[in-house]
């Protein structure tokens, strides 16, 4: 089974979109069963009303998508509130973090507080520069060892490699951070990270809308110098195994 | 020697090079299906280098390798790092691997530009004497300005052989489509390609800085939206856009599908795959 470990649903502000049926046409002409959906950042900058958005697709096509929950760390107690909403109330499964468009860096206070007792996946929008940066987000995985951390394009964006270092020294250093495939630099990056930390440590990802899936999947379906077993595994096996199932849980304090 | 290394320096290939004759069989067959038996596909990023630093290793026979699993015909090869520095053996290299397979590989020069005269020298000889189609410009690893009169003067002299030079235009500063248009500014005649036109951020700037000049070039290697092919294509010609993959490490049977998934007409997607590139090889005098 080929698993998307990100997609989203909705309109962002940022002049992309997509209908849960415009997403579910993309997956079907990819060959793409299941796939985590995540909130965009809506013209609003209510979150709230995105993490609905997602929960709504997710209750309406349960065989087809898991619902992560999206929140911005800068409203502090407001934040861990809407976190418990959305997982407990609204059946969302992991956490969304996105560090650009929001506006923090992934290691700052106020996303510490808010993972302090979380055991929920966490996806973040990883290689933006001075917020997310490898190393960051190798930071982030350090100081939270029970989370899985999941890193968006590779934990590194950067069209002449500059940034593939960092992100295997944060590889190497925190075993529970693992990166997606979303428009990744060099495929033999995916192939390197593969035999260097284990196939487990890769996720397939197509970042639609903001990526095509018929040409991501591709990273991994065609990537010359992997054996079927990893390449099953990053397809699919490992996004089962970390963000498909309920992994963890969140609850707010009762004084929030 | 870890598996690591085992895949960057592609001793994984040879063990699969089985697969990957398969795969070129069924690359050349599905051209047939399709019509496309004439159909010339040029690659015009390719790199081949030794960087040890990096634990890179990037050999012709890689080049070959990927090209043949996607059906490309031929292939424009450069080295990662710069002559005289780091690599005051560069041209050689590149000219050992084109010759190693005729009609398969054209060169492009990388040159730094710091070295004034030396730079100039290493170019005309680069064109003059060993057959090199053009010149390529990296200012991440020069940290030399795409308008610096340093970089000009070999911009320049590219042009006075009808030799385009190829700039990597990606987010980094340096490197954007802005400050590579700087140079075209400076030097209309010479042809300037905006390699990866613009990375991950920077792609509708490349599209806007070549609809200002006309004598900028989009390449479309590792940039990851099919639909900015065919924006480009759209606004800029399809006499303007070139295929290519920054291969082997990018894979050119990836990059190629990325431009039939942009969904050309089909006399388009001829020029942006070879044709294009094919004429400007070509008039290099």
């Amino acid at each position: 089974m080929t698993v998307d470990s990100l997609t989203f649903v909705g309109e962002s502000i940022f002049g992309v979109g997509a209908t849960v049926e415009e997403l579910l046409a993309q997956l079907d002409a990819a060959g793409i069963e299941r796939a985590v959906v995540c909130p965009l950042k809506p013209r609003s900058y209510r979150l709230e009303e995105a993490n609905e958005t997602v929960a709504a697709a997710a209750e309406r096509y349960p065989d087809r998508l898991v619902g992560f929950a999206r929140v911005d760390p800068n409203l502090g107690d407001d934040a861990c509130r809407e976190l418990d909403r959305a997982t407990n109330e609204l059946g969302l499964r992991g956490l969304f973090l996105h560090p650009w468009e929001e506006t923090f860096r992934v290691h700052d206070a106020c996303v510490e507080s808010l993972l302090e007792d979380m055991t929920l996946p966490v996806i973040v929008a990883a290689g933006y520069p001075w917020v997310s940066e490898g190393l960051q987000v190798g930071e982030l995985a350090r100081r939270h060892t029970r989370l899985t951390v999941v890193a968006t394009n590779g934990c590194q964006i950067n069209i002449s490699g500059l940034g593939q270092v960092d992100a295997e020294l944060a590889l190497a250093e925190n075993p529970n951070l693992v990166v997606q495939t979303t428009g990744v630099y060099r495929e033999d990056f995916i192939e390197g990270v593969a035999a260097r930390f284990g196939a487990e440590r890769v996720l397939f990802a197509s970042g639609f809308p903001f990526f095509e899936p018929r040409l991501e999947v591709l990273r991994v379906r065609w990537a010359p110098n992997l054996d079927e077993h990893d390449r099953a595994l990053m397809l699919g096996g490992n996004a089962e195994r970390l963000l498909l199932g309920r992994v963890g849980r969140f609850r707010a304090e009762p004084g929030w | 020697m870890g598996d690591r290394e085992r895949v960057v320096t592609g001793q994984v290939l040879s063990e699969r090079d089985a697969a990957c004759a398969d795969v070129a069989q069924q690359a050349l067959q599905d051209r047939v299906d399709l019509g496309q038996d004439l159909l010339v596909i040029i690659d015009a990023h390719l790199h081949v280098d030794e960087v040890p630093a990096l634990g890179w290793s990037l050999e012709a026979a890689h080049c070959i390798r990927r090209l043949d699993e996607a059906g490309i015909d031929r292939g424009v090869v450069m080295t990662i790092v710069d002559a005289p520095e780091l690599n005051p053996q560069a041209l050689e290299l590149v000219a050992e691997a084109c010759a190693a397979y005729p009609g398969r590989l054209d060169a492009f020069a990388r040159i730094h530009p710091w070295y004034g005269q030396e730079s100039l020298d290493l170019l005309e000889r680069a064109i003059g004497e060993l057959g090199f189609k053009g010149l390529k410009l990296h200012p991440v690893t020069t940290i030399a300005h795409p308008s610096g009169e340093d970089s000009l003067r070999l911009i320049r002299k590219a042009a006075e052989h009808s030799a385009p030079t190829l700039f990597h235009c990606g987010d980094e500063p340096l490197t954007t489509p802005l400050a590579v248009a700087q140079a075209a500014a400076a030097c209309p005649e010479a042809t300037i390609i905006l390699g990866h036109m613009g990375g991950y951020f920077h792609v509708d700037e490349a599209i806007a800085v070549a609809e200002r000049f006309p004598n900028i070039l989009l390449e479309t290697s590792a940039m990851p939206y099919p639909a900015k092919i065919i924006a480009a294509v759209e606004r800029l010609g399809p006499e303007r856009v070139l295929y290519a993959s920054d291969g082997p490490a990018c894979s050119p049977r990836i990059e190629v599908e990325k431009v039939r998934l942009a969904g050309l007409d089909p006399s388009a997607e001829r020029l942006v795959l070879g044709e294009n590139a094919r004429r400007l090889l070509e008039r290099v005098s």
